[in-house]
């Protein structure tokens, strides 16, 4: 069985990030940056199907600047085989991102793609389906359990009605929730055999533009201060003053 | 050919020195897996292990064994990764946020190690290591006696030769880990004089560990006696040679006071965390009490002391791992580089160690009342980092030690006796060395002199390079060690002296700073 993890370089989740003054992106001078959590969840539970199955492969893919090195060797350290950055300074958006990958998922065949249902930062929740249907696979989002059969998978999700069990083809596309492991300590061994492990760099494999563009990134106003009122008369002449009830 | 020999720091100043900044990106990956595993499996067992709940304790350095955190820097040849000190040390630092922990976890990867890598021979270290080294088995190291602790040479404990073995007989007092530990290095002495070290397994009939002592602090550790009664230990255990244990003892120490260093200012993380996050939730007079200029100044303090230590402590470390990555490996060549920079790590040990003292005192000031009960954390931060400054070489002895060695080197050649003139505490520094008379106050105040001009060099240096907070840290360091400078020359020379004018003191920017992080900058 072999697995392809795409995985993207995040500033850190619990960073206090402030954006640029111009309103061009963010300012992430001396921030953090890690791998999406979700996208960790994914590599965790490919290393979990090969501790059980030893003839799985596992290949971590990430698309963006050299720095993206670093989130691959830490892929590396997990358990990844092998990693690949698709290198690249282009803006991105995700119909780009989801092109790029379909493109390397085509030359690398897995059975399984698997990654995180959205990244921490931009909260889009698109690439893994856009791939889906690129790729006309079969697909599972949110996935909480992922059981590998024979040329197919199981998958359980959690919903709002309830607990569901979907069975699938391979070739496929899942992705994964906060709820399917615990992603483990990185052993420090793990982390030197990584250095020894390939990591290879390549040029995009497509043409696709963005579809969106961002034209403006404001932090939100601040809450004006509230004030704190004496009885629930108050409280209700207040609020019907100002029209609210 | 390293470029800051022993001592170096007196007459010259480094254009660089070895920091944490320096790590490259897959040596950050395991410091930030050690930080991890600290706050997901330890610091949320505080509590019970201070409670001294059975099992808990081992089960953790198992598991930390498991991740390669008990041999960071073993030789790769017996077990370990062979990593450099500074990462192992960067590394322990953020596995010692909880005290307990740490001292267990750096007695078995430290002090009971390094008598056996540095001067154990092929087979010993192949025996023994590797169980260490994955946390498979806990080591202790047994210097200290009831009548014997600053003068560790002093020791009682005897060693008779029977056969081709030899009886162990004494009684071994305060040993860390010595409830959970199976491999023991003993210092015992042959003849009644000739110190000699031995690795004693647990289970060698004669040797019993006593029961636990009552504590202050750390109680999560375990700090017994062990008693040796005829205790047969087979003559391939003894470690070196007859009549030279001294050196294996004394220079594991040397490596583990500067771990010590680093595992006194984990705790500091972990105060600072707890001290920033009360300062603002607590309010009074209807202001969160971390806008109040005197709570402020903790904090910024705490900034320029943690700034002062660390950069010693990963500037000794770049040091030890230059004179060992040139040392051929042999048993002299370890014992050449361990003691090259005896001064070094003191200076490290009180300096650090101090450190944590007064901010954890400081942390615990900002709890107020709070502080002082048991329902908060700092009570027992502050009670556990109290044995700091007693343990590995009291502080006194450090300080005596440190301007004597220094002299001892210059003597010989060892070490110029110019000073670099770098700063405002090297200028005191080199008048005040030639002035040091024979009291142990003005000697200590001399080594005060020493400990300072070592750190604001380092800091200088290091800060440069960074800027920002760091260059802020470092102004404010300053100021505070020229003042603590002023006062011990004032104590070498019984003269006074007039402080240069202050640089900026940064108090709010390094507040916000601490604030924001909540930990050091
Ligand atoms: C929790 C804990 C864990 C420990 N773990 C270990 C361990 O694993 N292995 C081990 O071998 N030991 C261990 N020790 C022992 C520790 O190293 C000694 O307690 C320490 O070296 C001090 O010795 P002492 O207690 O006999 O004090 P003393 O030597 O009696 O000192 C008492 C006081 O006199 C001062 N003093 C003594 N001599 C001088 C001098 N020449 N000049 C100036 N002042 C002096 C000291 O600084 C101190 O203030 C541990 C101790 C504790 C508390």
């Amino acid at each position: 069985m072999k697995i392809v993890v795409p995985i993207k370089r995040v500033v850190d989740p619990y960073a206090k990030v402030k954006p640029l003054a111009d309103g061009t992106g963010l300012d992430v001078a001396g921030v953090k940056f890690e791998i999406n959590p979700f996208d960790e969840i994914a590599m965790e539970e490919a290393v979990r199907i090969k501790e059980r199955d030893p003839s799985t492969y596992t290949v971590a893919v990430s698309i963006g600047g050299p720095e993206c090195e670093e989130q691959l060797r830490k892929a590396l350290a997990i358990g990844a085989d092998e990693a690949v950055l698709i290198e690249t300074t282009d803006g991105l958006d995700a119909s780009v991102i989801a092109a790029e990958l379909v493109a390397f998922v085509q030359e690398v065949a897995p059975d399984i793609v698997l990654m995180g249902k959205q990244s921490t930062d931009d909260d889009s929740n698109q690439v893994g389906q856009m791939m889906a249907a690129m790729l006309g696979w079969p697909q599972a989002t949110f996935a909480c359990k992922l059981t590998p059969g024979v040329g197919e998978v199981t998958v359980d999700r959690e919903t709002d009605s309830g607990e569901e069990s979907l069975r699938m083809k391979t070739p496929c596309v899942v992705t994964t929730d906060l709820r399917m492991n615990q992603p483990r300590y990185i052993a420090l061994p793990g982390i030197i055999k990584a250095r020894s492990k390939p990591l290879a760099k390549r040029g995009r494999g497509t043409s696709a533009s963005p579809r969106v563009r961002l034209t403006h990134l404001a932090a939100l106003p601040p809450r004006p201060p509230g004030r704190k009122v004496a009885s629930v008369d108050e409280l209700l002449t207040e609020l019907k003053s100002r029209g609210l009830v | 050919m390293q470029t800051e020999p022993g001592c170096g720091f007196f007459s010259h100043t480094p254009r660089s020195v070895c920091s944490p900044e320096g790590f490259h990106s897959d040596e950050r990956l395991m410091v930030e897996s050690a930080s991890q595993f600290t706050k997901g499996e330890v610091l949320p067992l505080a509590e019970r292990l201070d409670r001294q709940e059975e099992g808990l304790m081992p089960e953790l350095i198992r598991k930390a064994g498991e991740l390669g955190f008990c041999g960071v820097d073993t030789p790769e040849a017996y077990g370990g990764l062979g990593q450099s000190k500074a990462l192992a040390t960067r590394i322990l630092e953020f596995l010692s946020l909880d005290a307990s922990f740490s001292v267990t976890l750096g007695v078995t990867s430290g002090i009971a190690q390094l008598g056996l890598t540095l001067f154990g021979n092929e087979s010993q270290k192949t025996e023994h290591l590797p169980a260490l080294a994955s946390g498979e088995k806990i080591g202790a190291y047994c210097l200290s006696e009831p009548n014997s602790g600053t003068d560790a040479l002093g020791l009682e404990t005897k060693a008779v030769r029977d056969g081709d073995d030899w009886l162990l007989t004494g009684s071994k007092m305060w040993i860390s880990n010595a409830k959970w530990a199976e491999t023991f290095l003993v210092l015992a002495k042959v003849d009644g004089e000739q110190v000699t070290a031995f690795v004693v397994n647990r289970d060698t009939p004669g040797l019993t560990v006593a029961r636990e002592e009552h504590k202050l602090g750390l109680k999560g550790s375990s700090t017994a006696r062990v008693e040796l009664e005829a205790a047969r230990v087979p003559g391939k255990d003894l470690v070196y040679e007859v009549g030279k244990g001294h050196h294996v003892a004394l220079n594991a120490l040397n490596i583990g006071r500067l771990k010590l260093a680093a595992m006194s200012i984990g705790p500091v993380r972990a105060a600072l965390f707890h001290g920033t996050g009360y300062a603002q939730e607590r309010k009074q007079f209807g202001t969160f009490i971390s806008d109040f200029g005197l709570v402020r100044k903790k904090f910024a303090d705490a900034a320029a002391w943690f700034y002062g230590a660390e950069t010693a402590i990963y500037r000794t470390c770049g040091l030890l791992d230059e004179v060992f990555g040139a040392s051929d490996g042999s048993t002299a060549g370890n014992r050449a580089a361990a003691e090259e920079y005896a001064v070094e790590c003191s200076a490290c040990k009180v300096l650090a160690t101090e450190a944590e003292a007064r901010i954890i005192d400081e942390m615990l000031q900002v709890f107020g009342g709070f502080g002082f009960t048991e329902e908060f954390p700092l009570a027992r931060l502050y009670r556990d980092a109290r044995v700091s400054r007693i343990y590995e070489g009291t502080n006194e002895i450090n300080r005596a030690f440190i301007a004597d060695r220094l002299a001892r080197r210059i003597a010989s050649g060892h070490a110029l006796g110019g000073s670099a003139n770098d700063s405002f505490v090297a200028e005191l520094a080199g008048k005040a060395l030639p002035r040091v008379g024979d009291h142990q106050e003005q000697v200590g105040a001399m080594s005060d002199l020493l400990m300072l001009q070592y750190a604001v060099q380092g800091t200088a240096v290091r800060s440069a390079a960074q800027g920002g907070l760091a260059a802020m840290a470092n102004s404010r360091f300053v100021n505070w060690a020229n003042g603590e400078a002023a006062r011990a020359y004032q104590v070498v020379t019984g003269e006074s002296v007039t402080l240069p004018a202050p640089g900026p003191a940064y108090t709010d920017e390094l507040a916000s700073g601490v604030l924001e992080l909540r930990g050091p900058i």
